[in-house]
């Protein structure tokens, strides 16, 4: 808000700020796509990891998902920021410092957390699949990582993307925590706006209209998806 | 015989006379904020409380104590009220006066010509440089060799668009705290740390022994004005609380209040005064 009162968006919509803005979205989407790549397959294994019939793979399935899912993202940040890179050697140390770091350290914070919620996702949506269908299957003479792939993970996805989609929505919104190790996404950008500019209102309304703006997206692609791909019952 | 009691036109102007005066009463207190606090009795201070010796907490008391705490002090005593000291973070410092959760402040506030359109300033009552502070090994001796380099610093402040104006181009990295963007400094991330020279020199002390390894660059990135902050469009509470800080440098307790918290026996080591508080001076 200006001294007169008067809101004006166009001041933090042109010039400078707005490319400031647009690539702090651009980053945050960024960030969002590479750890939803990347904890998607780890989620997979670790909720496989937690279904197996070997203990030692259940054990750790289940104190990764456990040590990560109760430990709040924000020191997740910055223990992988202030605190992994001086338990690494010093050639790794000067490699990492050399490649933007900040957003390094958020993409490993942001996979590792969201990969605990994800596999806990997918292993509920294996076990809602009968077990009747796993025993069938290895009836058929199927092994037991065959009769995954073939039969109870074609039929637990459909029912595991309702609530993976709703992951990604937190991912999505997770991505502004990493403003606090100086990665220079969406938030880290509109507070530097505002420091420059004083607009706190106009600033934080465009980024609370460009974080609801995705998050709609991916709502509207899981009412779509719920729709077209409906779960069905064996 | 029941007494009916009835006005004439005469009482009937004297009563409306009474009402637009109140109004015009109630409206006065409303405009004028030093009327306000003089009613309320408190003077509500906004203070960092993270930034020695301007405003700290004192671990013995754990009460917020500092140079800053002592003008604020010195202003609510000359205003006849008590004084009441909030703690806010550097990004909120204007928006919490604009919003009046807070009568002044008191926070490392940079007198500056932007802020000047959002908010009014008393005289000048501290005046520092920013500096950068760099490690020995990095072989940096000035400012220009920071061009291309990474420099770290607190968000909220002026230090990231001044060290624009001076190198260019240099990669900026701000964070939430001084602490954190030491951390960053002394973990390599960066090749130096921005911020106003008295937070570095405390950063300095700090670092005790460990301290040889640093180096803060002679080099002023900016001069920096500190004043306090008011809001706009409050000429009365101005005037009465640029007077109280003319009468603290008069009587010589502006000098005392700097020896106490900045002199020689103090971690900050200056040795003299650089400044006067009887002007307004803006950063440029």
């Amino acid at each position: 808000m200006s001294i007169t009162g008067q809101f004006d968006f166009s001041v933090v919509t042109t010039g400078a700020y707005r490319s400031w803005l647009v690539s702090g979205l651009g980053l945050s989407l960024q960030l969002t796509a590479i750890s939803l790549a990347l904890s998607l397959p780890a989620a997979a294994t670790v909720a496989l990891m937690r279904l197996s019939g070997i203990r030692a793979l259940r054990g750790l399935g289940t104190v990764y998902v456990e040590a990560v899912r109760n430990v709040p993202l924000l020191v997740h940040m910055m223990f992988w920021y202030f605190a992994m890179p001086e338990l690494l050697p010093q050639s790794a140390r000067n490699w990492l410092y050399e490649h933007d770091a900040e957003s390094v350290c958020a993409v490993i914070a942001l996979t590792l957390y969201t990969c605990a919620y994800m596999a806990e996702d997918i292993r509920s949506g294996v076990r809602a699949v009968p077990v009747t269908q796993l025993e069938a299957a290895r009836a058929l003479g199927f092994g037991f990582l065959s009769s995954m792939r073939r039969v109870i993970l074609p039929q637990a996805l459909r029912i595991v993307v309702p609530p993976l989609v709703s992951q990604t929505l937190n991912l999505w919104k997770n991505t502004s925590i990493a403003t606090v190790i100086g990665t220079a996404e969406l938030m880290y950008q509109a507070q530097r706006v505002e420091t420059d500019s004083f607009r706190g209102v106009e600033t934080f309304g465009v980024a609370t209209l460009a974080y609801l703006s995705v998050s709609l997206m991916i709502t509207a692609f899981a009412t779509w998806f719920h729709h077209r791909f409906p779960a069905r019952s064996p | 015989m029941v007494y009916v009691a009835r006005f004439t036109p005469v009482s009937w102007q004297a009563a409306g006379f009474c009402l637009v005066a109140a109004l015009a009463m109630a409206t006065a207190v409303r405009a004028d904020q030093l009327a306000d606090i003089r009613l309320k009795g408190e003077l509500v201070c906004g203070v960092l409380a993270t930034d020695e010796p301007m405003s700290f907490v004192d671990p013995q008391t754990r009460t917020i104590i500092g140079y800053e705490v002592d003008l604020c002090q010195a202003v609510a005593r000359k205003l006849g009220v008590a004084l009441s000291v909030k703690q806010i973070a550097v990004a909120a410092r204007i928006p919490e006066l604009q919003q009046g959760r807070v009568d002044i402040l008191a926070a490392s506030l940079t007198h500056t010509r932007e802020r000047e359109s959002v908010i009014a300033f008393s005289l000048t009552t501290f005046v520092t440089g920013q500096k950068v502070m760099v490690r020995r090994d990095s072989g940096i001796t000035s400012l220009a060799q920071l061009a291309g380099k990474r420099v770290v610093t607190v968000r909220g402040g002026t230090q990231e668009a001044n060290l624009h104006k001076v190198v260019s181009p240099v990669d900026v990295v701000t964070f939430e705290t001084a602490p954190q963007a030491l951390i960053a400094l002394q973990q390599h991330k960066a090749a130096g740390f921005i911020n106003d020279e008295m937070s570095l020199r405390n950063a300095y002390a700090k670092l005790g022994p460990a301290n040889q390894d640093y180096l803060i660059l002679p080099q002023n990135v900016s001069v920096e004005p500190l004043a306090l902050g008011l809001r706009k469009n409050e000429p009365t509470l101005k005037a009465a609380v640029d007077a109280a800080l003319r009468e603290l440098e008069a009587s010589g307790e502006a000098e005392k209040l700097f020896v106490k918290w900045l002199g020689p026996n103090t971690r900050l080591r200056y040795q003299t005064r650089p400044f006067r508080i009887d002007s307004d001076r803006v950063a440029n």
